[in-house]
């Protein structure tokens, strides 16, 4: 009994790490780019599904795929921020217009990248295998790709929150997010700091992509439920704030595990629980303000 | 070292500035005082590039501004304390100083030892949140993180604005040192008589435009400061 409950803990730890990574990247383009970015799971679904493909037709190893993903969505995310949403944000009259209106935006590039994904990989579910060697753990079993992939997690996180809290593009973003007029009265660069962002952001939903892959199935329309997930982490840890995100991450994937070694139908319902009680609760989140 | 011309301005359909021109030169303090709503605010955020000014010109140490974005606005050598200091209130003091230093980040440590020599209390809370800082200090964080690009021209947006007499006094001071600094000041003031004690000229703005202009020894001396701005 024990174990089993140390199995359903370490299994939540390890999802919740992913869960943090995917909400790290919302947490930025909407808390500072001011863009709920709805086509955000598009990009996990892109880099996991080119991590299968270059995988399986070329035999390229995942964990270079990790650094061909990761740029890679980061161009497409500046890109689209540079000819997108810079214009919106140009033709919005206040910042809630623009709210809406880039909400919109990206729901419109949720359709298109699905589309894509779907035109060139169909709808099959895609998997293959890499790394499943059992590693044993305080009397439990875990494949050594669950644990690569928490670890990589983590390593990136904690990358991302020493770039934001020592650098000075970092501090500049950070800056920005606080108060944009006046970090541009500072000699910041506005629109090259919210593109930034929403590149960073991309990038950072390419890369959980590939882990996922790691070790789930993969497919065209896996998106908008890490969009979901991503949304609630968010909100749950406060947005704007990587130590919230993690938090946040990792509570949803501990209740994910519980409800699923119950029940498994049901851990989606619980996380909308989850989310609505939040929202009545404290709708800051843990670390917001 | 400042040219104002004919600046005119609109917010949406309603037009707040009606040709405005001012001048500053080097070395001076340069007050603009009017009452709530003249126009006054819109009249720094058409040089800081905030508002884009319908017509009139800008013009820093020759080159024209107006147009530029503010960053760009801000490399030339122009810095602002804003309206209530606006520091960045989740970034600590030494955070909110090297922002200042953004466009001079090689040059952030000598300026850094540069303000914590002028304003000592915040080196003392160099590691303190800036939101958690008194009206009274965040002013003064928002004037030092203002000198950390070491400026050629500051400008003051109503700097003594909900701050208690004592503290009033200590700022104005400051901006007196600053001059002494070899800083050209541009004061944006509703204490119409502590900004006229401490600049060389204003600019009287009421209604978008420029109704009076002159020495301030002169101008305290005019019946119409003496009644509409000063109550005697």
């Amino acid at each position: 009994m024990t174990i089993k409950i140390i199995e359903v803990l370490i299994t939540g730890l390890l999802m919740g790490g992913l869960y943090a990574l995917v909400a790290v990247g919302l947490s930025l383009q909407y808390g500072v780019a001011r863009i709920l970015n709805i086509s955000h799971g598009e990009f996990i679904m892109l880099g996991g599904l080119t991590t299968w493909a270059l995988y399986t037709a070329l035999g390229v190893n995942p964990l270079l795929s990790l650094a061909i993903c990761g740029p890679v969505a980061f161009i497409l995310g500046f890109v689209i921020h540079r000819t997108l949403f810079k214009r919106l944000l140009a033709s919005s009259a206040s910042p809630a217009i623009f709210e809406s209106n880039s909400m919109l935006a990206a729901f419109g590039l949720m359709f298109i990248l699905q589309n894509i994904a779907l035109l060139i990989w169909g709808p099959e579910i895609r998997g293959y295998s890499y790394l499943v060697i059992p590693v044993h753990f305080l009397g439990t079993l875990f494949g050594a790709n669950r644990l690569l992939t928490f670890g990589l997690a983590l390593v990136i996180g904690l990358g991302f929150y020493l770039f934001l809290s020592l650098t000075r593009t970092g501090k500049a973003i950070r800056a920005a997010a606080q108060d944009p007029p006046t970090a541009g009265l500072m000699g910041v660069n506005i629109n090259n700091v919210l593109a930034l962002c929403f590149g960073l952001g991309a990038a950072m939903a390419g890369i959980a992509g590939v882990l996922i892959s790691m070790c789930y199935p993969v497919h065209g329309v896996m998106g908008l439920e890490y969009t979901i997930i991503a949304i609630i982490v968010v909100v749950l840890g406060g947005l704007g704030s990587i130590p919230g995100s993690f938090i946040g991450g990792f509570i949803l994937g501990l209740i994910g595990s519980v409800v699923t070694f119950f029940e498994p139908g049901l851990a989606l319902v619980a996380y909308y629980v989850i989310f609505i009680l939040l929202l009545l609760v404290r709708p800051t989140g843990i670390l917001g303000r | 070292m400042l040219e104002v011309q004919d600046l005119k301005t609109f917010y949406g359909k309603i037009q707040v500035l009606w040709g405005v021109s001012l001048q500053v030169q080097e070395g001076e303090i340069v007050a603009i005082v009017g009452p709530n709503g003249a126009g006054k605010t819109t009249l720094l955020n058409s040089i800081l590039g905030l508002v884009r000014p319908t017509s009139g010109s800008v013009t820093f140490l020759g080159r024209r501004i107006d147009g530029l974005p503010s960053y760009a606005i801000a490399e030339q050598g122009i810095s602002v304390v804003p309206e209530s200091g606006r520091v960045f209130p989740d970034m600590n003091v030494r955070e909110n100083l090297e922002m200042g230093a953004y466009y001079a980040w090689e040059r952030r440590k000598e300026a850094l030892a540069y303000v914590y020599q002028l304003f000592p209390r915040l080196k003392e809370r160099e590691r303190q949140l800036a939101r958690t800082l008194s009206g009274g200090e965040r002013q003064m964080l928002a004037i030092a993180r203002a000198l950390m690009s070491r400026p050629r021209l500051c400008l003051f947006d109503e700097p003594s604005y909900g701050l208690a007499p004592l503290m009033v006094r200590e700022i104005f001071e400051i901006v007196q040192k600053i001059r002494e600094q070899g800083v050209t000041v541009l004061l944006v003031e509703q204490n119409v008589r502590r900004a006229l004690e401490i600049a060389d000229r204003a600019y009287v703005l009421e209604n978008g435009r420029i109704c009076m202009e002159g020495e301030c020894t002169e101008l305290l001396e005019s019946d119409h400061i003496r009644r509409a701005y000063l109550g005697m």
